[in-house]
This record gives structure tokens, sequence and C-alpha cells, in this order.
């Protein structure tokens, strides 16, 4: 099998990395900003109930919650299972949120009372002060945590092989097994680089665009 | 006030997400799980209805594996396909991965597993067999320049020996004296016992037959492993694999077998992927 046969059937699994990278990215960035106002509720049984489920998501591995959203139904209510992908995307999002969640609530802790009283005075609503003065501040500093995150997320994506969805590990596992080659398995590694490397300099472009508010 | 008016309001819009979420997935279950769960239906009514059978494999050679097009073939692939045409049903193959396969049969996101798997008395209690269709043998394999070193049993004392965790040559490592108390190392598949021994990390590694014979010597990247030949290992049989309470399904796919017995379809499909001497309804 040649360099390019190989090439184009890894294809195939780094589009299921994109894929799962992509909506993961798509759907927590906005349901983590959920969570952060739930665990930082000042109505006690909001705040628990959040700071709980972020605790038993954040406190398992993500693998055994993948394996929990696709077999779970079926063993225990005697369900259909959901399309393999579906149940991949569902642990992903909701673990990714809960992380998200976290990192925001840190940058959001970390504007100075100062702004809040700085918005009070000229009058303006909570709302209005969360989301024209602080917002944009806490955007601002969390972007190198969340690079960090983000980049971990490209990786991670080769868990969803637990319930053999073939994303690019697996795939040049097939061709391992099945045309008794090795070389494809450590040539996934430069798909991974190369992905990275462009989130990489996609975040540092970022982090310079948000240049506002120094000094 | 306004503060709880608010977090009361982001409590009611995650409820909301959560309730959506959840009726979605209850949804896409309930529909066929009326006709199929319900203890009034029988197992192969659930089958029927769906019109397909989801068979659990892996892409493993000569079994089931993909040619140069790209398409799937193999001697389980055509079997599976020549029992669901007698049996009026499409089968779907969904590849799995195989330390899974009694997870997905039993929380039914597969209905039977059709790859070549081993027979073994403690998985009774998980799954029904169908009529073993083939009978194997889990062999040896090691480095050619070692090759000399172990000829029987009783040299491999102290090496270090690779095999697919929960398979039938983890069975033949545990229950022969010699082999088990040597350096056990469980891998996840069998082609990882190979890359063990090919990357030295393990002296020997246990695989089946069938598997050896079409992934080591010439002209692959394991051509310097080979078969010890003198040494077998326990005996094995090929069956179909099936819920336990599947009883209908088992003995509908058992029938169909039988018939493709003894028409010729399963010897000759044998002989076309080099399996004719471990066929056993011949």
């Amino acid at each position: 099998m040649g360099f390019w046969e190989v090439t184009k059937q890894l294809a195939d699994g780094f589009g299921v990395i994109l894929i799962i990278f992509g909506i993961t990215l798509l759907c927590s960035l906005p349901l983590g900003l959920i969570i952060t106002f739930g665990s930082m509720s000042k109505f006690p049984p909001i705040k628990w109930l959040t700071k709980t489920f972020v605790w038993i998501i954040r406190g398992t591995p993500l693998m055994l919650q993948i394996i929990l959203i696709f077999y779970g139904p079926g063993l225990i209510f005697k369900m259909n299972a959901l399309p393999r992908m579906t149940a991949v995307l569902i642990a992903f999002v909701i673990n990714y949120s809960c992380y998200f969640s976290e990192i925001y609530r840190g940058g959001i802790e970390s504007i100075s009372k100062g702004q809040y009283e700085a918005g009070q005075v000229l009058g303006m609503t909570k709302s209005q002060i969360f989301f024209k003065i602080v917002l944009f501040q806490v955007v601002k500093r969390i972007v190198p945590p969340m690079g960090n995150e983000i980049i971990t997320l490209v990786k991670d994506t080769s868990l969803a092989r637990v319930i053999a969805v073939a994303e690019l590990v697996k795939a040049a596992e097939n061709i391992v097994s099945m045309r008794s080659i090795i070389w494809p398995l450590f040539y996934i590694g430069a798909f991974y680089l190369a992905f990275s490397a462009l989130l990489t300099v996609l975040l540092n472009f970022l982090e310079k665009k948000m240049n506002y508010y120094s000094g | 006030m306004k503060k709880k008016i608010i977090s009361l309001l982001m409590c009611a819009a995650m409820c909301i997400g959560l309730c959506s979420c959840g009726g979605t997935t209850s949804d896409s279950g309930s529909g066929p799980s009326d006709g199929a769960g319900s203890s009034s239906a029988s197992d192969w009514d659930y089958i029927q209805n769906k019109g397909s059978l989801v068979v659990g494999i892996t892409y493993y050679e000569p079994m089931n594996y993909l040619d140069e097009n790209g398409e799937l073939t193999g001697f389980e692939t055509e079997f599976t396909k020549a029992v669901c045409e007698k049996l009026g049903v499409t089968p779907e193959f969904q590849v799995i991965e195989w330390s899974k396969k009694e997870l997905e049969l039993q929380s039914r996101t597969i209905d039977a597993i059709w790859n070549g798997m081993t027979v073994l008395e403690e998985k009774r209690d998980q799954m029904a067999f169908s009529t073993s269709y083939i009978r194997n043998k889990q062999v040896v394999i090691v480095k050619t320049e070692n090759a000399d070193k172990y000829t029987d049993t009783a040299s491999m004392a102290g090496a270090s020996i690779a095999f697919e965790g929960g398979s039938a040559g983890e069975t033949a490592a545990t229950s022969d004296d010699t082999l088990k108390n040597c350096k056990l190392i469980n891998c996840e598949a069998q082609k990882d016992a190979l890359m063990e021994v090919k990357a030295g990390t393990a002296d020997l590694g246990i695989i089946d037959y069938v598997m050896a014979l079409a992934s080591v010597g010439e002209g692959t990247d394991y051509s310097d492993i080979k078969i010890i030949e003198s040494v077998e290992l326990t005996p094995e049989e090929y069956a179909v694999g099936i819920r336990l309470e599947d009883t209908e399904t088992l003995a509908k796919i058992n029938a169909a077998i039988d018939e493709l017995a003894k028409d010729g379809t399963l010897g000759a499909l044998a002989e076309k992927y080099g399996l004719s001497d471990v066929y056993a309804l011949g």
C-alpha cells in the first residue's frame, strides 16, 4: 500500500476529528458560559447543583463518559442506542463545557471590583455591565488557558475509538491490522502536529488582536 | 432580588436545555423499541421489524477486511450475507472494539458477533453460540532469529508472552502450567501481540493460526516473525455469538448455516479464502 493511498484513507479519520473538534467547540463555548452562571449563582441550590455536576464530569474520565452515554441506554433501559458519533459528541460537549466553565469563572472573578463600580456610577444595569465592560476583558484574559484546552481537545478526539468511531488513530490501526504495515501508526502524528500548529498560529493571532485595554 | 430572578431564569434555561436533550434521546430510543423491547414481541420480531441484522466485526484478514477498492470482503462477510439472504434481512456490518463485544451485544448496539469468534466455555453465560464452523488453534509466534531457542513449551519458561486480553490466546497462556508462570502481557488486540514481538517488547506472542497465516512471513512488515510449528496450543472452534435471550434468532441462524453447509456454499467459501484446512462442516 503506497503513501498516497494510506494518506487518503487517513484523511477520512482526520475528517472525523475535525467534526468532533468543530462541533464540540461550537457547542461548549456558549454552554460553558451558562454553567459558569450556574456555579457563580447567588442562589445556593443552583450553585451547589452546578458545582456537583462539574465535579462529576471533571472527576471521571472522558472515556468512561463516552462508554456510559453510548452503552448505558441499551444496558439499563433496553432502549436503542444513539448513533455512535452522536454519543461521542454529547460526551465531548458536556465534558468540555465543564472545563470551559471553570476557565470562564476564573476570568470573571479576576476582573476587579472597580470595573463594576465604574459601570454603576455610569448608571448601567447589571447585564449592561457584564456584557459591555466585563465580558471583553474576560475574553482577553482567558485566551491562553482556553488555547491550552482547545489543543488538548484535538488530541482527546482519539478517545472516540472506545466505541469504535473510526477517528485518526483507529483509522491508522485499521490499516496496520489489515495491511500488515506499521508506519501509518506513527505517520498520523504529523496530522496532529500540523493541526495544532495551525491552532497555535490562530490563537497567537487572536491574542495579538485582543491587545486592547493594554497599559 | 434581581439577582435571584436572573439565576432562576438561568436555572430554567438549563432545565429546558437538559430536558430537550433527554427528550430527543428517549424519542429516538422509544420508537423502535416499542415493537422490540416489550416482552410480548419475540427476539426475532425485533430483528425482522428492523429489517437488518447488525453484525459486529473487526477488520481482520481473511475473515472481514477491506479489499483494494475499499469494499468489505472476506469469509465471514460472504458467510453473513448468505445467511442473511436466507433469513430475509439485510446484514449491516458494524466495526466494533473487540474487547467490548459483550457490551455491544447486551446493549443491543449489535445483534450478532460474526468475526471468527472462538467458542469459550466461560463466555456461555454471556452469549449463545451458533453451530461452530471452523476448527482453529492457537499458535506461538517468535522472531525468526530467536526461533531456535523455543522449540517446546518447557523452553518458554521465563520468557515474556503477549496475547489479546479476553481472547482464546489468553486462555491458552493461562491454562498451560509452564506458560502461566511466564511474564504475561495482556494486549488490546491480536495485532498488538504481533507488534510486541516485532518491537522486541515481548519474546513470544500467542495468536490464532488463521490470523498468523495471513499476517506473518514474506511480503509483510512481520517478515522477521515466524510461527513455532512444533508447539500446538488448545484447539478451538469459531461460531457466531448471539444474545442469550435471542433463542428464536439463534435457531434461524443455525438452520441457515446447516443449509449452506449441506449445499456446499460454505465449503466453497472456505476454499476461496484458504480456510479449507480448518473448515469444520465439510
